[in-house]
């Protein structure tokens, strides 16, 4: 018999990464579209390291409570929630790589205070901040949608 | 209060949230609630973080042009808090962690206006230097998002 506050606990690390991971993303991509434009993109994505940090401790917590109840995500039968989460997150990782790889994230460093970042990477930004929604809501409805095929 | 209660008990709506089957009613409503204090609080810890020594080349008054963005998070939150609390007045009210949480998301949203207007309304243009004041208004920020969050967390567990 475990702990009664084993699992609130990492639930709330969960979210306390996820907190974190959302508001570099959000401000970083809100930037790029244009919102509080004094702001210079090359120390705004300084964050970004952070961001990856902050990924890991939702990853290793949400591993965490995958374990104590792996029913609930991982079915049988299948969570279409928890698919969906994973499909996503996969997109966001290839969206990533392509920000990187294409050289955008750089272009992007060279936007100044006052400047506009190029149509590209709006589009990159837009992409992202759609699919980080989208994980919050698939996450929001694994317990919803367990069991619902 | 009764009067309350008993609107919520008997109102089509929240009958409708409470007990309807389909994703679109009490699970909507929920996700609206999380994705506006992940986006408030996350948006809120990173202003924090910025003050309290994290990416100092940035300048601190074009921060202030989220604060429109957050108040819709603030107000997204609150409205889809709302309902569900209305949906399901007796246990939320009873819960002993409620107040505790609310206490907290008050005093974080009157940080939100403090920081907007003491810190961010008052920086000079280029001004990247954080005066004293705006460290301990940063580190009162954090601890009262977290903590709402914490809150929130554990209110299902008491």
């Amino acid at each position: 018999m475990k702990a009664w506050w084993i699992v609130p606990v990492w639930k709330t690390l969960h979210y306390f990464a996820i907190a974190a991971l959302a508001g570099i993303v959000g401000l970083v991509d809100l930037r790029i579209f244009g919102v509080a434009k004094g702001l210079p993109l090359r120390p705004l994505q300084r964050l970004m390291p952070w961001a990856v940090v902050a990924f890991a401790v939702a990853a290793a917590s949400g591993y965490a409570l995958l374990r104590i109840n792996p029913a609930n995500s991982l079915g049988p039968p299948v969570n279409v929630a928890f698919a969906g989460k994973v499909l996503f997150l996969l997109l966001i990782g290839l969206n990533d790589i392509l920000y990187f790889a294409t050289g955008l994230k750089r272009q992007v460093d060279g936007v100044g205070a006052g400047e506009n970042a190029s149509a590209s990477a709006k589009i990159v930004a837009g992409v992202s901040l759609a699919l980080w929604a989208g994980v919050v809501y698939w996450s929001r409805m694994l317990t919803f949608l367990a069991g619902a095929i | 209060m009764q009067i309350l209660q008993q609107w919520t008990e008997t109102s089509a709506f929240f009958i409708w949230l409470r007990e309807s089957p389909s994703i679109w009613a009490y699970p909507t409503v929920f996700f609206l609630h999380t994705i506006g204090l992940i986006f408030t609080a996350g948006a809120n810890i990173v202003i924090s973080a910025r003050l309290l020594g994290a990416a100092p080349a940035l300048p601190l008054a074009p921060f202030a042009r989220f604060f429109r963005l957050l108040w819709i998070g603030v107000w997204l939150t609150a409205i889809s808090g709302l309902i569900m609390l209305a949906s399901d007045l007796e246990t939320t009210i009873t819960n002993r962690l409620f107040p505790v949480k609310m206490t907290l998301v008050v005093c974080a949203v009157a940080l939100m206006f403090v920081l907007r207007r003491r810190v961010f309304g008052a920086a000079t243009p280029d001004q990247t230097s954080v005066p004293p004041s705006a460290r301990v208004l940063a580190i009162a920020s954090l601890v009262c998002w977290l903590g709402a969050v914490a809150a929130g967390r554990f209110m299902a567990y008491f």
